[in-house]
């Protein structure tokens, strides 16, 4: 079997050990969506005009609360360490490691916004256009907490700062999410924005593994 | 040209005390500046047509806010030296521009809700510029918790770093990207008002207050730095013949 394969292999089975984890940003997700009508109104026109937004907002925070524990575990128990004796670049094995907590934890979280959708009585349409923006803002998401992540791995009680650091730099992504949400809902073309979401998500995804990998690197160094 | 001028710069002891210098001169030029600048846009440069008197804030408000971002370019410029040429020094630069540079953004924003009451009626607006400027002071507060959560400064420094450059190259990605968004939202109601070009009598002690402004920068962060120097080398023998001596 190759790294890769093993690797991924890996990964399966440790979310598999932690069905916790799988679940909790997706009961997170429902849950704050359901205080939306109890803080603001159960009048479904209201709930429809800021429904995709407020999800858009709950399922960001849903993919923070993940976040955190990135690289925690296998830095802990010495697994990153390891890494830098394969024989791959350290921001190879980021990239898969970045490419397995999106398929594992952030994909299937997005497949149960439909749900909050509804709950919120947000029109199909939108929703179809949120669904879109969600799987391709979510791998520059991914990356850009994954840094935050690494960043913070050296302190003994990260919890919220690596969010807390990252989350300015979010802002483009949102900002054209909410784009593609308002054209989606007045019905005129949404695909130039689509696109401009994806080059950002290519560009982060490509780039970003580069600048975890060194602070990966550096944390290790720091605790040997 | 010989490599001196490398292993003085890497120096704490040298720098500490060419900074003292070079603190003075900025401080005392700073004060000369802006006493000429501040008295001159106050009292002498004439009333702005539309917003009367109340723009005189400007004298403080475009200078700060120039600041702000300058010294998170300066602060990039550092992480790359600490980067490249591994210069301790360039480390205690960046901790030092980030805690100046969040002050100025604070300042910034402050002044700018100032001026914003009596000319939008308002004291905040979800305007491009404001928007961005928060982004960048939210910046500066993770630059200085991330460092202040690592107890490392090797590490913290080399982290901070990091995190710098990521956020330089996405500086201008949120800037364009907020504008775009608040041209999205809002029509031109919340613009600053379109000045004519500025009278010459006007913008000469903005010119005069931005340098001073600059200098108060210099003097801050070189402040600061010194600062920083003690605290890192309170083992050595040098600090301590320092703090016996002042």
């Amino acid at each position: 079997m190759s790294v890769e394969h093993r690797f991924l292999v890996r990964e399966l089975k440790l979310v598999l050990a932690r069905p916790g984890d799988f679940f909790k940003p997706m009961w997170f997700l429902i849950l704050v969506i359901s205080m939306v009508p109890l803080a603001l109104s159960p009048d479904s026109k209201l709930l429809g005009e800021i429904g995709s937004a407020m999800i858009w907002v709950a399922t960001l925070l849903a993919l923070l609360l993940n976040a955190d524990q990135l690289f925690r575990d296998d830095f802990v128990d010495g697994v990153l360490e390891q890494w830098l004796f394969f024989n791959r670049p350290l921001f190879w094995l980021v990239i898969l490691k970045l490419f397995c907590h999106w398929l594992f934890y952030v994909v299937p979280l997005i497949l149960v916004t439909p749900l909050a959708g509804m709950m919120l009585s947000v029109p199909n349409d939108v929703m179809i256009a949120l669904l879109v923006t969600l799987l391709l803002a979510t791998p520059a998401l991914t990356c850009f907490s994954a840094l935050g992540a690494a960043l913070t791995l050296g302190t003994a009680r990260s919890g919220i700062l690596g969010v807390l650091v990252m989350l300015p730099l979010f802002v483009p992504v949102i900002i054209l999410a909410a784009g593609v949400l308002t054209r989606a809902s007045d019905g005129s073309d949404i695909l130039p924005l689509l696109a401009l979401l994806g080059a950002f998500s290519i560009a982060a995804a490509t780039l970003l593994p580069l600048a975890v990998g060194v602070a990966l690197r550096l944390n290790i160094g720091g605790s040997s | 040209m010989g490599w001196r001028w490398f292993h003085e710069w890497g120096s704490p002891k040298w720098f500490y005390d060419r900074a003292g210098r070079w603190q003075r001169v900025c401080g005392f030029l700073a004060l000369a500046l802006l006493l000429v600048g501040t008295l001159w846009g106050l009292g002498f440069a004439p009333a702005d047509y539309q917003q009367g008197n109340s723009y005189r804030i400007i004298y403080l408000h475009v200078p700060v806010a120039f600041l702000a971002q300058a010294l998170y370019v300066a602060m990039a410029v550092c992480a790359i030296v600490l980067f490249v040429w591994k210069m301790k020094l360039a480390d205690v630069g960046m901790q030092a521009l980030a805690v100046v540079g969040f002050g100025f953004t604070v300042l910034a924003l402050f002044s700018g809700s100032i001026w914003g009451k009596p000319t939008w009626g308002t004291y905040w607006v979800w305007d491009a510029r404001l928007t961005s400027m928060l982004i960048l002071g939210f910046l500066y507060l993770g630059l200085i918790g991330l460092r202040s959560a690592i107890q490392n400064p090797d590490l913290a420094g080399k982290a901070c770093a990091i995190l710098v450059l990521v956020g330089v190259v996405n500086l201008p990605i949120i800037k364009y990207s907020v504008e775009w968004w608040s041209a999205l939202h809002q029509p031109a109601s919340f613009k600053l008002t379109e000045k004519p070009a500025m009278p010459a009598s006007m913008w000469v002690p903005l010119l005069i207050n931005l340098l001073g402004y600059y200098l108060v920068a210099a003097y801050l962060v070189l402040a600061s730095m010194r600062t920083v120097i003690l605290d890192r080398e309170r083992g050595s023998a040098w600090v301590r013949e320092v703090i016996e001596r002042d």
